[in-house]
Parts: structure tokens; sequence; C-alpha cells
């Protein structure tokens, strides 16, 4: 005991990058070590859930391709997280935004079919953008005049959005003739390009890698930029700076929204070419978690985006060989967010001997 | 007259389905109230109630029991209850986010779970597991009462329970000592502490009943009502449980109208889809969050919520 009074658990006042990046890769550690538990409990040898988790996900040539396809909506919705999350405004509603952005877009597309192809795209992507942003920006607009808790706002949105789209696609865009709740595919000459022959890598992964480095400039480089971190930082000392924070709170949601909203487009075309209730399988709370181990980075998103899509693709894998089932993948994904923010506060303190600090 | 006597018949089932409705939003509500009461948001209810209506099916599928199922159900509230009890008092984590890894869990464990406790099941309906419904409680001499004996005195055992537990949860935040040290730490966790109590384990207390709670909620939603589970299953019941305690403004008796209100919404759009009205029932469905989004509009004119609610207590 006398030894122990020796030390004292102190806050350390910065925390570097090394200290960051370390913590999440403890925390990614023991997220691996729990899961192998749960996979045991659950009948599983983890060993082998494993070895075909990772084979599906990096093994190869071709498996490393679709987990950049897999990883590109999941790379946007992060960016979209990452967005609001640095002004400490909580979009919990990705998931209702990527819908709403591919119902957009696929009303443009149908309404503007016919025009020059590069041009139906952009239209695609705008109305992706503009659809997904007008409900962040109702977010926004409830918090800023009407004192509505964001989260509260978003959270509804994302069941809203579900009934309607399951509105839809069981009347006006369901596939005539087909049992499924689902639209026709797009033609193929609406859909976005195909970067590797034999793969299903197309533009939108492209897209998504642009969307972050533009993230990055906005965040750094803009007015808005800094006033999102400095809402995120000292919301009081905002006001005192002449910082309109309704405007930002308005501006950062819109932003989210709407980024989350192209993520839908890119999906729907990129990806998947017809709307279906799991079009997103998740992939807007998934973001949220990617945005988190990417510490908010726009450019640590993307590899974050990656090792998530490589999970996604890896568990198809691992439950044709080893039986056990792909939503692992989604208790493993709250496990590492949880072992994430535990790391993290434990970073944030340090054990000094009392001697030292006299 | 006919016409009458079916009036009368759909106004009862209409409001004793707003009990019914209630009684997993009213437990999870009274819990997520005790655990804001002492400083903490706790924004895993829907994963927790998620759980709950899980683990309580699961087990009674297993065992054959009821009441097995809702022991196990409420044991496991109460340990995703002190997961959000330690990362939020004791390492003093954010809670919102705290909160959502908790709903992303509740959802990831149970459908993982689900599908490796029952790996055979083919998707047609009559394969998928199943369990017995809870049996209504009809009470002796009310349940005689009419209209107000078949609308309150014929319900299942948690009904009973979630309602009692309003005046039961409004005594003991108001008129016990141990109420007021919790109600303290919403408003002022310093002055808690320097009276010698201990405000980490009251936390822990406060959260692990909330948890509790929300998990006894859960159980209603598959052992209350259906005789299947199915991913999801509590479809956003967590956070209309949070909606809730806001536009009750955080009291107890206010909290039950406003959890009435929005029982009696989905109530009568349950009805209109029985009687197949003409509007298409995804519509219906959306109508409790819409209403949700409205109701927390007033959000101006209230001013009850615990000032340090979300705020870790630190002890410089």
């Amino acid at each position: 005991m006398n030894l122990l009074r020796n030390y004292r658990i102190e806050k350390r006042s910065d925390i570097g990058v090394p200290a960051q990046v370390l913590s999440a890769l403890v925390a990614l550690a023991v997220a691996l070590l729990v899961t192998a538990i749960l996979v045991t409990v659950a009948g599983g040898d983890w060993k082998d859930a494993f070895v075909s988790l990772y084979g599906g996900a990096f093994g190869d040539k071709g498996a490393i391709l679709e987990s950049l396809v897999r990883s590109t909506p999941l790379i946007l919705t992060g960016l979209a997280a990452a967005i609001a999350f640095r002004g400490k405004i909580w979009n919990i509603g990705a998931e209702g935004q990527f819908f709403a952005g591919a119902i957009g877009s696929y009303w443009a597309y149908l309404t503007f079919e016919g025009l020059p192809t590069v041009l139906l795209w952009m239209l695609i992507f705008v109305a992706g953008c503009i659809t997904g942003g007008l409900f962040g920006l109702l977010a926004g607009v409830l918090k800023a005049y009407f004192n509505v808790d964001e989260i509260i706002t978003t959270v509804m949105t994302n069941y809203i959005v579900t009934y309607m789209l399951a509105l839809i696609l069981s009347g006006p865009w369901k596939e005539p003739g087909s049992v499924y709740r689902h639209t026709p595919q797009v033609p193929d000459y609406i859909r976005l390009p195909i970067l590797a022959s034999g793969s299903r890598l197309n533009l939108g992964f492209l897209l998504a890698l642009l969307a972050a480095l533009l993230f990055y400039y906005i965040i750094n480089k803009t007015p808005l930029g800094f006033e999102i971190r400095a809402l995120g930082s000292n919301p009081v000392a905002s006001k005192f700076k002449g910082i309109s924070v309704s405007r930002t709170v308005i501006m950062t949601l819109l932003i989210s929204g709407a980024v989350a909203g192209l993520s839908g487009a890119i999906e729907l075309f990129g990806s998947q070419y017809r709307i279906r209730m799991d079009l997103s399988t998740g992939y807007g709370f998934t973001g949220i978690i990617v945005a988190l181990l990417g510490g908010l980075n726009p450019l640590a998103i993307i590899p974050a985006g990656i090792f998530f899509g490589g999970l996604i693709n890896g568990s198809i894998r691992m439950q044709i060989i080893t039986k056990v089932p792909t939503a692992l993948i989604s208790a493993v994904q709250a496990i590492i967010l949880l072992f994430l923010l535990a790391s993290q506060a434990i970073t944030r303190y340090r054990i000094r001997r009392i001697r030292d600090v006299e | 007259m006919l016409n009458e006597f079916f009036k009368a018949a759909i106004i009862i089932n209409i409001l004793a389905a707003t009990i019914r409705i209630a009684t997993p939003l009213l437990l999870a509500a009274l819990g997520e109230l005790v655990t804001e009461k002492a400083g903490i948001l706790n924004l895993g209810v829907e994963g927790t109630m998620l759980m709950g209506a899980f683990i309580g099916f699961l087990v009674a599928n297993k065992t054959g029991s009821q009441g097995i199922g809702l022991l196990a159900a409420i044991l496991a509230g109460g340990v995703i209850g002190m997961l959000m009890a330690f990362m939020s008092s004791t390492l003093k984590v954010d809670q919102v986010v705290t909160g959502m890894g908790i709903n992303l869990l509740g959802s990831g464990v149970s459908l993982f779970w689900y599908r490796s406790a029952y790996p055979n099941f083919s998707l047609s309906d009559a394969a998928l597991p199943t369990i017995t419904v809870m049996e209504k409680v009809k009470i002796p001499f009310l349940s005689d009462i009419p209209y107000l004996g078949p609308i309150l005195f014929s319900q299942r055992m948690l009904t009973y329970i979630a309602f009692l537990a309003v005046p039961v949860v409004w005594f003991f935040l108001y008129h016990t000592k141990f109420g007021l040290l919790i109600r303290g730490l919403g408003e002022n966790p310093r002055a808690i502490d320097m009276k010698g109590v201990n405000v980490t384990r009251l936390q822990y207390l406060a959260t692990i009943f909330g948890g509790m709670m929300a998990a006894l909620g859960g159980t209603f939603v598959t052992l209350g009502s259906t005789i299947r589970f199915f991913p999801e299953i509590t479809a956003g019941r967590g956070w209309l449980a949070i909606v809730i305690v806001i536009a009750g403004n955080w009291q107890p008796g206010r909290i039950m109208v406003a959890t009435l209100l929005f029982a009696l919404l989905d109530a009568f759009q349950l009805q209109l889809q029985g009687i197949g009205v003409q509007i298409p029932y995804q519509i219906l469905l959306a109508l409790p969050y819409i209403f949700a989004i409205i109701a927390m509009m007033g959000g101006r004119l209230r001013s009850v919520a615990p000032r340090r609610l979300g705020v870790p207590y630190q002890r410089e």
C-alpha cells in the first residue's frame, strides 16, 4: 500500500497522435479477443473464423477490391458523422439520410432520363445530396430555432424514412411483376464506371476518397471549418467570438446530411443498382464507429472505413466456411466502439510518481 | 342500436390497446427518469430494451418458463446498465457516444445470438422458434365493471406493475432520503460528494435500475405480446421512452400522461389498420415518430431537466 501512495493518477494535458493511434490499436486487439470468446461461446471455432474472415477480406486481390467496394459507403457515412461530431453536433441520422439520398437520386434518374450520361450523373449526385441534406437541415433548424435536440430529430427521421421507403417500394416504384419490395435495376449506361475489370470496384470509391480530401480542406482551411471546430471545443466561447452558433449548427447538419445522402446515391448507382429495404445494412450506424475509430480525422477515416468494409466482406466467406453468422460483425462493431471509448479514456490519464511531481 | 354497440366496442378496444401499448414505454421511461435524475444521460435504452426482449424470448423458449425468461432479461438489463455506469461514471467517457455504443451492442449481439441459437430455421414462418405469450390477469370484481373493467383490469401482470411503478418511483424520488440524494446528483453532485456520499456508487445504482426497467419493458415486447422474435423488434420504443421523459418534464405523473398519449396514437393507428381504412399503413406506423418530433418543439418552455445531466462529475 505504501508503494501505491507514491503514485498518483493525473490527467494528461494533451494527447499526441501516437498515443491516439496506440489506444485505437489496443482497443482493436482487445475487441478481437472478446470476439474470439463470443465465437467460441456461440459454438464456433475462433481460429477458423478469423482465418476465413481475413481471407475473405484481404486474402487476395479480388477480396481486397471487393472490400474497397464495401468500404465506399462506410467512408462516406463516416465522413458525414465526423463533420458533425467535430462540432459536438450529434447527427445519428446518417442511416435515414442515406436512404433519403438514394430515393432522391433515383427520382432524379427517373425524371431526367435521356440526358447525356455525365450530366445525368451530376443531377443524380446533386439530388442525393439535396434529399439527404434536407433531413440534416430539418434537424439543424429544429435545434437552432426550436431547441429540439438533434439526436432526437435524427433518430426519429431514421424510422420515418424507413417507413416512407417501405411505402414507396410496395407501391409506385416497385418492380412490376416482382414479389420482392425493390425497384427495377437501373440500366447499364447510368451505372458508375468499373475501375478494375473483373471486380465491382467503381468510381464511387474514388469519389469517397475525394470527399475525404474535401472534408480535410473544409475543416482545416475554411471559416466554416474553424467555426465547427470552435463549436466542438467550446460552444460558449464561440458565441463571444462572434460566431453565429445557429448558422454553424444548421450548415454543419446540412453538409453532414448531404454527404450521407451522397453515400446512398453512390451505393445505388455504383454497387447495387436498385433500391431495396437492405440497400444499407446499417451503414449509417457503422459510419459513426468508422468516424470515431478514425479519430474524426478525414484521412484516418479512409483506412478505418476500409477495415470495416473488409470485416463486412470477409464475414460472408466466414459464414460459408465456418457457419459463424455474418451478424457477428454487427456485434464486433459495437464491441470495438466501446473498447475504443474506454481506451481513449484511459489514455487521457497517466500514472506519475509523486516525488517526480513535487 | 347495433351501431352504438359497435362504436362502444371499438372505443373499448382502442383504450385497452392504449394501456397495453403503454406498458413497455412506461417501464423504460420510469427507469430512464431515475437514471437521468442521477445525472447520467443513458441513450442506450433502445439497445437495452432490445436485449431484454431477446434474452426474455431466448430463455423462455429454451427453458419453457416465462418467469425464468423475465428474470434473465432483468439481469441482462442490469449488466448493460452497469456497463453504461462504468463508462460514464468511472471512466467519464462521453455519454452520448457510449449510449450509441450500447444501442449497437444490443442490436448486434441480439442478432448474432439469435442466428447462432437457431441456426437451422428456414424463412418459412412456421419453422421459426416460438414462445407462449403471458396470460391476461383479470382482477376479480374490478374487471367486471362495465367499460373500465375490460380497459384497465383485464391486462397482463407487467402492465399492472408498470402503472404501479409510477407512484412508487414518485414516492421514492420525492419522499425518501435516497431519492433526495439521487436527485441531488443531477443538480449538484459536488454537494452530495461533500456530504461524504459515494457519488459513483449512487450513479451505478440509478443506471443499473434504469437498465433493468428498460429490459423489463423489452420483455413485454416479446413475452407480453408476440410468440416470435425478429431482429430490431423493439422498433424505436427505447428512443420514444427518452422522448417521453423529456415531454413529461422529468416528472413521473406527466411521464405517465405522455406515455398514454403516445400509446393512444399507436392504438388508434392499429385500429385504423384493423378496420381497413384506405391510408397506407406505413404512414400510420410513422406517426408516433413524427409526433415525437412535434412534441419536442415546445422545448423552450421547459427548464426542469437535471442541471448536470450528461456531465461527468469530476472531483477537482
